[in-house]
């Protein structure tokens, strides 16, 4: 149904897409792996002929036989939507915001004659036939990717690219968009070529896997063997990012034993303009312990970590560090931010794009007048976040750096202060599968070798399996379940844990 | 509750109009009788009676309290050169330049969305650099100078003084064509500087949409070019461009008075020029607040109208 | 965001080589002009003459010449255009970093008082203090600066809000960084270039408005503005006349200075945000 023949795509000098080849008979599923910039986007837009005018494509794009590199625009339009049809990333720009999205479904089945109708097609999409009423705004982010595929339906095409359809999509969210992927696809029989950076989500959707790097396909084969058996060493990093609750192979953690609190919170109350984000939480963080933070987005648990750094002004409540109560401003909050570190989710956006490696790391010197040979210790800061030499990254910007280079930067932006805790706010998230285990094992050298404390927020259970001694589950504002990792994740208490569980992936 | 903090933020503006429009008047510099009396035969006794006259003997917090009450009366106090009520000599001037200002305005912004939009949908084409080209060096035109060169440019094909010719024939008809024969000149001036913005507000408008993903979506689906222009692109630009447009309304206030005093045009811009050059100030001071009252009204207008178009905007 | 963009602009360069023959002609005038060549009361040549042997850019109406004229008004309307937009965008910057940064309040009231005069029409105020004020060239810079500031706040203040919203500036809050830290090390570099492609292009519009307000009969009387000679051509009856001698080259100076300041700061505007 949909073939590629040696497919390569250039922007301007630079390769993006190296000379693929792949097909899809019809009623097959397939997912296409790969991390950014591995061009699996260009793949997916290539199959419309959707990419600008500055990419030159060579090779064969096949649909139903036809090549859609040499149709006329009139063929093309036809093709397009009724053939096969799209459902893009990011369904909260790829509606437009200003029609509403009954319309906006039913506009290719006014455009290609298709009978049919909306109300149905959101039904089958598990919305409420009223929803077609609404603009895209008043929609929720699982709301809106549904519509994307009932759109994606309208006209019954045989084949359906979806490009990272779950992408920022809550975990339990996340899973109930694929369960519905799954069931649609099997139903109507649909084609299903699934592009995701994430290979879980991929193996637990589609027969087939097919792996791209750097623009190449490294590997192809059914699901379960390409995940167990992986043959290109890329694959097995790729698989080795999402590890598996329970298995023991994967915990890097030994049994902790108690202690000494290092960071109290009691009966914190956050309000964010009127809503109530954090509702009379407890938590405390040991010496040298690991404490993972989890709960779906919105739970409330990035405002607790803003709250406990003095961001955000706690409605009521108390944060004590090291036996003395936080104040919320003036000397001792600083001198407090001296000894507690925050690291963001988004490298990218935590380093100001104008500053140099060194004047990043730097920062927190300059900030407390830390006296003595400041190049010293931010060299020695960088190379304690492994970039080494550090004379190689110093004079670096920010943008010339690899995410994971500047996640490191950021961590070594940390260390020059010689923290005892760390604030961690979904350090992994961004950063590349391959990149991921690098930056989870610093985490825990640095634990190992300078006895660091980190309060770790994250909404990624494995990662909570990996490094946590201890995990507390957040759910509307509220702790409701809290204990060893081990005994909070595989025999978890609460029906908000559970659901979470639940809702990981399987391999 | 947002439509009622839209009507209180303008309600707020308009004080602000008034008190401005008093401080600036009274916190000079200088006396305003001796400067409105420059270059007459006057006597002491007689600049008295003139301060006494306008109540400018009296102390500044009933100067402003009597001001601010007749400002909620209608009374904009009494004209010095025309010896008339202020609020009657510039109600008679007021049909002149919604005429000419708003026949400018309509046609700026039907050519000027227009234009931007075809512009900014073909970046780069023949068509966009000469349309942005024209509008940049529009843009850098005095709307004074541009009016002298069109009048000595047509010669003697269109009128250039005043609204209507004292020979013509008093039926409507006749006297509809001549004030539309007057008003030829006098509004290409306008429209010509103040459509050069706008195409340049549409255009950029415009531009910021073509990366959106949602365009993509729409050329996915089979559309043509024009559909996705028409229906997806830009009833997005628009938008931001009309708010844009109603903001900049300023702009074509300060373009009428320029334009009305090289055409000689009867309406509030010639008679701004007429008092300054007295200076009359509290004609003065009754232009200044009934034109940023026009335009705060404006404003509030474009919020709502925005309110309804954008079905993001809550109204109520 | 590499600084060989610019050269690569070449409607931008155009604008910049104009710019310095202005600048140039501007600080030659006197020299260029002889001190008695304008005094109306030694020149001795015939008015309304047009352009010829005598005077290539003809005369006006009391026999100056014309290209001279032009000449010496350089420097007044680049002098108005430059002080004024320093004004217009100091005050700008100023209470666009205030109202971004400080908020609660003390913001909302500063945003209220910029859009306020944001709507007011400015040509109409500067219009107003000019009158009130007595003339002269301070005057002129001063209704110019004090009416055209806010669009700059506003932009200002969009942008340092949309930094102080990055995760660095939390990044930094979180090192312990307080309002002087912020501001100076994230807020400001962010701040002056797009401050700087603000004011270039309020030099432009600065320039229109000076020349308005002296055709007008408003600008300093003792000067020789290239608006104030449009204003001495109205005055004098330059169009009925057919006087174009007159009438074109002031204007074409002022358009060709203005476009020149929006041509080099749209260049600018380009190279501090790119496109993607």
């Amino acid at each position: 149904m949909l073939e590629l023949r040696n497919l390569t795509v250039h922007y301007g000098h630079t390769r993006v897409v190296d000379d693929v080849t792949l097909s899809l008979a019809p009623g097959q599923t397939l997912g296409l792996a790969g991390e950014s910039g591995s061009g699996k986007s260009t793949v997916a837009l290539s199959v419309l002929r959707l990419l600008p005018k500055t990419a030159r494509v060579d090779g064969d794009v096949l649909l139903d036989g036809e090549d859609v590199r040499s149709m006329s625009w009139g063929r093309l339009r036809a093709v397009r939507w009724a053939s096969a049809s799209i459902v893009f990333q990011g369904a909260m720009h790829s509606l437009n915001p200003v029609h509403r999205v009954g319309d906006q479904i039913a506009e290719p089945m006014r455009l290609h004659g298709t009978s049919g109708n909306v109300g149905d097609l959101l039904e089958q999409v598990e919305l409420p036939r009223e929803k077609a009423q609404a603009y895209p705004h008043e929609l929720s982010g699982g709301q809106k990717q549904r519509v994307m595929i009932a759109m994606a339906l309208a006209c019954g095409p045989r084949l359906v690219v979806a490009d990272e359809p779950t992408t920022a999509l809550d975990v339990i969210v996340q899973a109930r968009v694929l369960g519905l992927v799954t069931r649609l696809v099997a139903e109507r029989g649909l084609g299903l070529l699934m592009i995701s950076h994430d290979l879980s989500v991929l193996a637990g959707t589609c027969d087939d896997l097919a792996v791209l790097h750097r623009g190449a396909l490294v590997e192809r084969g059914p699901a379960r063997e390409v995940v167990a058996r992986p043959r290109h060493p890329h694959t097995a990093a790729l698989a080795a990012a999402f590890p598996v609750i329970g298995d023991p192979a994967h915990r890097r953690v030994g049994p902790a034993p108690a202690r000494e609190p290092l960071l109290q919170v009691r009966d914190l109350v956050v309000d964010y303009g009127r809503t109530r984000a954090v509702d009379g939480v407890d938590l405390a963080v040991g010496r040298g312990e690991v404490v993972a933070l989890v709960g779906r987005s919105g739970s409330g648990k990035t405002t607790l970590a803003r709250a406990i750094m003095g961001l955000h002004k706690p409605a009521s409540g108390r944060v004590v560090f090291d036996g003395a109560e936080v104040p919320s401003k003036g000397r001792g909050l600083k001198a407090f931010r001296r000894q507690v570190q925050l690291v963001l989710q988004d490298p990218a956006s935590a380093l100001n794009p104008r500053h140099r490696v060194r004047d990043a790391v730097a920062e927190g010197l300059r900030v407390h007048g830390v006296g003595g040979d400041v190049d010293a210790l931010v060299a020695a800061a960088v190379e304690r976040a492994e970039l080494r030499p550090a004379s190689r990254y110093l004079d670096s910007l920010p943008h010339e750096l690899s995410g994971g280079q500047q996640q490191r930067v950021v961590i070594a932006g940390a260390l020059v202060l010689q923290p005892r805790l760390l604030v961690a706010d979904e350090p992994v998230a961004s950063l590349d599968a391959s990149v991921r285990g690098e930056v989870v094992a610093l985490l825990l050298r640095l634990r190992a070798e300078l006895g660091l404390a980190t309060l770790l927020i994250t909404h990624d259970l494995g990662l909570a399996w990996q490094i946590a001694d201890r995990v507390a589950v957040m759910h509307e504002g509220a702790i409701v379940e809290e204990g060893p990792a081990d005994r909070v994740l595989l025999a978890p208490s609460h029906e908000c844990t559970r659901a979470l569980v639940r809702a990981v992936p399987a391999l | 509750m947002r439509l009622a903090g839209r009507f209180g933020g303008a309600a707020l503006s308009l004080v602000m109009v008034a008190v401005l429009g008093f401080f600036l008047f009274r916190v000079v510099p200088g006396d305003p009788v001796v400067s409105m009396t420059r270059g007459r035969p006057t006597t002491a006794a007689a600049q008295d009676a003139l301060r006494a006259q306008f109540g400018l003997d009296r102390p500044l917090h009933e100067q402003f309290w009597s001001y601010f009450t007749g400002l909620l009366r209608g009374d904009l106090g009494t004209s010095f050169t025309f010896r008339r009520p202020v609020a009657e000599v510039i109600g008679d001037r007021i049909g002149p330049t919604l005429l000419l200002v708003g026949t400018s305005t309509l046609v700026a912004v039907l050519l000027g969305l227009w234009l931007g939009v075809r512009a900014g949908w073909r970046r780069g084409s023949v068509f966009d650099r000469v349309t942005t080209g024209a509008s940049l060096a529009l843009w850098s035109v005095p709307t004074f100078w541009l009016g002298m060169l069109l009048m000595m440019a047509t010669g003697e094909v269109f009128p250039s003084r005043g609204m209507r010719d004292t020979d013509t024939a008093p039926d409507f008809v006749s006297q509809s064509l001549d004030v539309a024969h007057h008003l030829v000149l006098p509004s290409v001036t306008l429209v010509a500087v103040v459509c050069a913005e706008y195409v340049l507000v549409m255009r950029s408008s415009l531009l910021q949409e073509t990366a959106a993903p949602y365009l993509v979506t729409a050329r996915a689906k089979g559309l043509r070019d024009d559909l996705v222009r028409r229906r997806h692109a830009v009833p997005n630009a628009v938008l931001p461009a009309i708010t844009l447009v109603f903001l900049r309304f300023g702009l074509v206030v300060g373009g009428a008075i320029t334009t009305e005093t090289v055409f000689s045009w009867p309406g509030l811009g010639l008679l701004f020029y007429d008092a300054l050059t007295g200076p009359d100030y509290f004609l003065l001071q009754g232009l200044l607040v009934v034109t940023a009252a026009a335009v705060v009204v404006m404003n509030l207008l474009a919020d709502l109208l925005h309110g309804v178009l954008d079905p993001r905007v809550e109204v109520v | 965001m590499s600084r060989g963009v610019f050269p690569a602009d070449r409607a931008g360069v155009a604008g910049a080589v104009v710019l310095a023959v202005a600048a140039l002609v501007a600080l030659a005038a006197p020299l260029l002009v002889p001190a008695d060549a304008l005094d109306v009361t030694r020149v001795s040549d015939a008015a309304w003459q047009p352009p010829g042997a005598g005077h290539w850019l003809g005369t006006d109406h009391t026999g100056r010449s014309v290209a001279l004229l032009v000449v010496r008004g350089t420097g007044t309307s680049l002098f108005v255009g430059l002080t004024a937009a320093v004004l217009s965008v100091g005050i700008g910057t100023l209470v666009g970093i205030l109202s971004g940064h400080v908020g609660g309040l003390f913001s909302g009231a500063l945003l209220r008082v910029t859009d306020f005069f944001l709507v007011l029409p400015s040509l109409v105020l500067a219009i107003a203090l000019s009158t009130v004020l007595p003339r002269g060239l301070g005057t002129i810079v001063v209704a110019i600066g004090l009416t055209s500031w806010p669009s700059t706040a506003r932009m200002v203040r969009a942008q340092t809000l949309t930094v102080e919203a990055r995760p660095f500036v939390d990044r930094a809050r979180a090192l312990g960084g307080g309002h002087v830290h912020v501001v100076v090390r994230h807020v400001l570099p962010a701040v002056v270039p797009l401050v700087l492609v603000n004011a270039t292009l309020a030099v432009a519009s600065s320039i229109v408005a000076e020349s308005t307000l002296a055709f007008l009969g408003l600008g300093d009387p003792t000067r020789i503005s290239w608006g104030a000679l449009l204003h001495q051509a109205q005055l004098h009856g330059a169009v009925p006349r057919g006087a174009w001698w007159f009438l074109l080259p002031p204007g074409l100076a002022i358009v060709v200075v203005v476009l020149a300041f929006t041509l080099v700061g749209r260049a600018l505007e380009a190279v501090v945000t790119p496109r993607g």
